[in-house]
């Protein structure tokens, strides 16, 4: 289309151009870009405990937090934490879509129902799911045939064994994630041909045949698409690990993610705006990393550009 | 959908049953705290699985102790002004991708979905130095304007005004003055679905901010539902039954607006798999 | 399709694979020296052998305690004349024409908040100059990062900080010391407990005005002390007794165990380690605990603190005690002693959770237990003997204020600390009253007369002698350094080597001490 579109009359539309593009330039800039470039500065600084009087350190600083326990364990911790969510999130939001799309009268409140959880917030979740795992008061401890069955419900409690506590946040925010993905893969569903399901099964092809040939493989590009949103916001995670553990239980940060090692209130350096910064922005290089691994999966299916 | 053919008989009392067990599990954790919201204190404990005791006073003493009338107002306050805001600035931008063209716009539209790569968490300490020296702590603007434009909404409107047919793209080349107009009369009407989609999304990230409330806010009277949840867990050993009427008083809008919007929000949550 | 599907997770596992096993071992806060990124044996830390020689450090400086006080205070360079620092325009409020509103930020939850928001109250109906704003932030920790973080406009005009925050609030330049303001106005002191006033003091300048005074108490269920054949009018003094007491509820069968201890920072992980260290008289950090001039290391990891939490930690694995673990609701310790299967006799929280515990058990939610049946008794400690060191919070004056403001600000101060609120404030809560006439007036009269539980804190505070030990630590980045303790408690307590853990966590800590002193 530009070639239709002369020189001249080009450069005419660039002043209409930068003032319809003005305010998000200036949200935008003043909100993401210039705070990244100052967290980058900030992050080769130690800072004192107003956060005024800081001191370059120097680039070094980078490398030294990137490989210190507290961050390395922090990154294995949320890589963990992804690695649970996303595949089981994945799955439960298929093996329900699957199960709702059926001609079933009433399958709408079904529907309904399962989506139902994109209702809630982060601390909505976390604190139904407090109060299912807390070992004193909480729901499941109280059950005197299921403490009996599984007795870490009371002793310790799913969130303070360091075995389990990992594997109750990511379930918790698994579950605030299942509206989601259900949705998602609903709408995947319906968009699948009718005639392809038919075909097969004329063909003699069983159920669970068209779904593995057919149903998952036209799935693709939105399964593709929740395992990427579902694993940034496993990077993300911070709501669920601030009200549901603490990044505890200790030793070891067990649930310690990275945005929680960079704002969470225990933190080591809860302190120093340096060294948050430093780790912040550490924790947006693995994020950019990760949309790099992920850019390359959609291949060419985005299309940037102009012309 | 008709592919698969409409199970009869025992099949089909038995996906009920599996629909129903399957819906209790995902419905269990909100089953478990609506009974303990209205449980009094003292049954709490004995049997949490069955609701054997029933009083509203509970709810009451969430409402009141936990502020939440005011939270859910600011809330919604802010995540109103969020989305007109992102839909606004989205349609201005998204109209300058896509129906005008200018040097250097490639470059632009790169940069602007650039800043989808940089995660809302790299920017806190420095933005909430920003938000204090503006002195807008403890203000609907600190809450809201860092989040009034959004590459994904230019992204998504663009991709929307892309798919108009040509010749309206053609009528758009013309002289400064007439932009406005034609959004307003033309473009904006025809890409209405799109932007209902992105105002619900815009919308519900909004409302779900966590981190963000927390950092600004010193004075209770500004917390958003989220963050007034966070103070009000401080009572969780206390008196749970209290924090968990909190809980379903500050879902229940949410889910309400979300009943009403069902379609919406599917066209909203599916928005982001847009392919170009 | 299947295969594609696949690679992001593969990835992330090789990725992460490939980035764990780059760890350098160091902690976050260590820097690596400005020459060489890399990490070449980290010079000061190790050179000062926290880990090797044990013995040595501690009993060193618990040899040559208050000896060396008095001229040590002397040669402090760090020493700022009150002259220097800035003002109280204490009569300001004179030429005020209209109410001044000032804020004050607090961290107080729950009740102890109703019981804050109750003395503010009282005083704005009190007087018709100043209307003081009460705001929560949350707890004490986000106080102190919501305060430090804002610049003079957003801070409040008064702001309540923990005990562990006197450093910081001296070096954030952001107080005028209350000091100034009792000279400037000719405050009587003489009836306040003097450790109170020492706790918020470095060299020589009163910091911070104490108001809600705690320190950790022994809660225990009478009823099974009366079970085990115990006197449950005598709970246990020394960590001795506390032995014998639990092995006693144990095999009586009175009691699943003695006692249900947790790790968390402000508790069993680090908090109540500063009270044991006082308790035996021992520094827990060098210069003088921090007072004389900043620390440069912490000395938790001789020989007396591996002795100490050898002990406890034997409890736990003797079956005598119960580990909560990090206690992340505030008051696991004190649930156990509620459990309805295996419940512990005794905990160890803060006395200013005691309206807490009494009004939660008044309210029914544990059947079976109310309040009457809840027994309170000096922390039990290595010298057998009741000390404490001032807990809770003190009240500060932002400075960066106007004159009218610092003014009503020092006008609120003088009346929650004033003998009436305190007091009120005391029988509300279960914190400690700050000055002796506090007990004279009523509702504390009567109550510290019929309900002796509120009285174990202010008596165990009142019999602490004054040392060095007893003043407790100020460290610059103490609230770091106990969620350092508590993670190496937690380590132990789950059966991790003793000395390992504590090497560990000192050599944590004074890298916190040397980046603070570097920063500040």
């Amino acid at each position: 289309m530009a070639s239709r579109v002369s020189a001249r009359q080009r450069w005419r539309q660039l002043p209409a151009a930068l003032a319809l593009l003005a305010p998000s330039i200036v949200i935008l800039g003043a909100f993401v870009v210039y705070p990244l470039v100052r967290a980058v500065v900030l992050g080769r600084q130690r800072c004192g405990v107003t956060g005024q009087s800081c001191r370059t350190v120097g680039w070094g600083q980078y490398g030294d937090v990137f490989v210190s326990q507290e961050f390395q364990n922090a990154l294995w911790v949320t890589v963990r934490f992804a690695l649970i969510t996303v595949p089981l999130g994945l799955v439960l939001g298929v093996a329900l879509a699957v199960l709702a799309h059926k001609p079933l009268s009433g399958i709408a409140v079904f529907r309904t129902i399962f989506s139902s959880t994109v209702a809630t917030s982060v601390a909505v979740a976390s604190l139904m799911w407090l109060f299912l795992l807390q070992p004193d008061v909480g729901v499941l401890a109280n059950v005197g045939w299921l403490n009996e069955l599984i007795p870490t419900l009371k002793r310790p409690g799913l969130l303070r064994d360091p075995a389990t506590a990992l594997w109750s946040v990511a379930l918790s925010s698994v579950w605030a994630g299942l509206g989601f993905t259900f949705i998602l893969v609903t709408a995947g569903l319906q968009g699948i041909p009718e005639d392809l399901h038919e075909a097969a099964a004329i063909d003699g092809a069983t159920g669970s045949r068209r779904f593995w040939k057919i149903t998952l493989p036209l799935l693709g590009p939105t399964l593709l698409f929740v395992v990427i949103v579902l694993t940034t916001r496993a990077f993300q995670a911070y709501g669920e690990v601030d009200l549901l553990t603490d990044g505890g239980p200790q030793p070891g940060d067990t649930t310690t993610t990275l945005t929680y090692l960079t704002y969470g209130r225990d933190s080591l350096i809860a302190g120093d705006d340096g060294l948050r910064s430093t780790s912040a922005v550490l924790l947006f290089l693995v994020l950019l990393a990760l949309s790099m691994i992920q850019l390359r999966l959609i291949g060419r299916r985005v299309h940037y550009g102009s012309d | 959908m008709a592919a698969e053919r409409a199970p009869r008989g025992a099949r089909l009392v038995g996906r009920y049953t599996l629909l129903g067990i399957v819906a209790f599990v995902v419905l269990f954790p909100v089953y478990t705290t609506v009974i303990g919201a209205l449980k009094p204190a003292g049954k709490l404990l004995q049997n949490p699985l069955i609701p054997d005791s029933f009083t509203l006073e509970v709810l009451r003493d969430a409402w009141t102790e936990g502020r939440l009338g005011r939270y859910l107002l600011n809330s919604a306050i802010v995540a109103i002004i969020v989305t007109l805001a992102q839909v606004v600035t989205s349609v201005l931008s998204g109209y300058a991708f896509s129906m005008l063209d200018y040097p250097g716009r490639g470059v632009l539209f790169v940069l602007f979905l650039s800043t989808m790569l940089v995660p809302l968490e790299a920017t806190l300490v420095v933005n909430r130095r920003t938000i204090g020296d503006l002195g807008w702590l403890n203000s609907y603007q600190g809450l809201a304007i860092p989040f009034a434009a959004t590459a994904f909404g230019t992204f998504l409107v663009r991709q929307a005004m892309l798919s108009l047919p040509g010749d309206l793209r053609d009528a758009a080349r013309i002289d400064g003055a007439g932009h406005v107009a034609f959004l307003r009369h033309v473009a904006v009407p025809l890409v209405r679905p799109t932007l209902g989609a992105l105002a619900l999304f815009s919308f519900l990230s909004s409302w779900n901010q966590y981190l963000w409330p927390n950092l600004i806010t010193t004075n209770q009277e500004m917390n958003t539902v989220q963050s007034g949840l966070r103070a009000l867990r401080e009572s969780a050993l206390q008196s749970p039954n209290v924090v968990m009427a909190g809980t379903i008083i500050a879902a229940i809008p949410i889910v309400i607006a979300l009943l009403v919007f069902q379609k919406a929000l599917v066209r909203g949550l599916t928005a982001g798999a847009v392919k170009g | 399709m299947n295969r594609r599907r696949l690679t992001p997770v593969a990835l992330l596992a090789a990725a992460s694979i490939a980035v764990a096993a780059c760890s350098s071992g160091d902690s976050i806060i260590e820097q690596a020296g400005d020459d060489e990124p890399t990490t070449p044996a980290p010079a000061t830390t190790v050179a000062e052998g926290s880990s090797g020689s044990t013995a040595a450090p501690a009993s060193s400086v618990a040899g040559d305690e208050p000896v060396a006080t008095a001229p040590a205070t002397n040669a402090t360079t760090t020493t700022t004349p009150l002259a220097a620092l800035p003002d109280c325009p204490v009569d300001a409020l004179d030429g005020a024409t209209a109410p001044v509103e000032i804020t004050f930020w607090h961290g107080l939850n729950v009740d102890n908040q109703t019981a804050i928001e109750q003395v503010t109250a009282n005083y704005n109906a009190s007087q018709d100059r100043v209307i003081v704003d009460p705001q929560n932030q949350g707890g004490y920790l986000e106080t102190i990062d919501k305060f430090f973080q804002s610049g003079d406009t957003d801070r409040p005009a008064v702001v309540m900080l923990p005990e562990y925050t006197v450093q910081q609030a001296i070096d954030s330049a952001t107080m005028i010391p209350v000091e100034a303001c009792t000279s400037a106005a000719g405050y009587d002191l003489s009836t306040f407990q003097p450790a109170t006033i020492a706790a918020y003091s470095a060299a020589g300048v009163d910091w911070g005005m104490p108001f809600n005074v705690s320190n950790p108490v022994l809660y225990y269920n009478k009823n099974m002390f009366v079970e085990a054949g115990l006197d449950p009018d005598k709970p246990p003094q020394s960590l001795e007794e506390l032995r014998a007491y639990s092995q006693q509820l144990v095999d009586s069968g009175a009691a699943a165990y003695g006692i249900a201890i947790d790790s968390g920072a402000d508790s069993g992980g680090g908090w109540f380690l500063e009270q044991w260290f006082a308790n035996a008289g021992e520094l827990y950090a060098d210069n003088g605990n921090g007072r004389l001039a900043p620390a440069t290391e912490v000395l938790y990891d001789g020989v007396s603190g591996v002795e100490l939490l050898t002990y406890v930690q034997d409890l736990v694995n003797d079956g005598l005690a119960f580990y909560v673990g990090d206690n992340a609701g505030g008051a696991d310790q004190l649930l156990k002693l509620a459990d309805e299967n295996e419940p512990a006799a005794m905990a160890i929280s803060t006395s200013a959770g005691l309206g807490t515990v009494l009004n939660t058990l008044a309210g029914g939610l544990v059947p079976g237990l109310g309040p009457e049946d809840v027994g309170v008794g000096a922390l039990p400690g290595p010298a057998g003997v009741p000390t404490a060191l001032v807990g809770g919070a003190a009240l500060y004056i932002a400075d960066g204020k106007t004159d009218v403001e610092a003014a009503a600000a020092w006008d609120f101060i003088s009346y929650l600390v004033s003998p009436e609120t305190q007091s009120l404030f005391a029988t509300l809560t279960g914190y400690v009253p700050v000055r002796s006439d506090a007990l004279t007036v009523e509702p504390a009269l009567s109550v510290y007369e019929d309900d002796p539980r509120f009285r174990v804190a202010y008596d165990q505070l009142a019999a602490s002698p004054d040392s060095p030990a007893l003043q407790g630590p100020i460290l610059g980045p103490q609230r770091e350094i106990r969620a350092v303790t508590a993670r190496a408690v937690a380590e132990i307590f789950s059966g991790g080597d003793v000395q390992t853990a504590l090497s560990n966590a000192a050599q944590v800590a004074n890298d916190l001490l040397a980046a603070y002193n570097a920063s500040n």
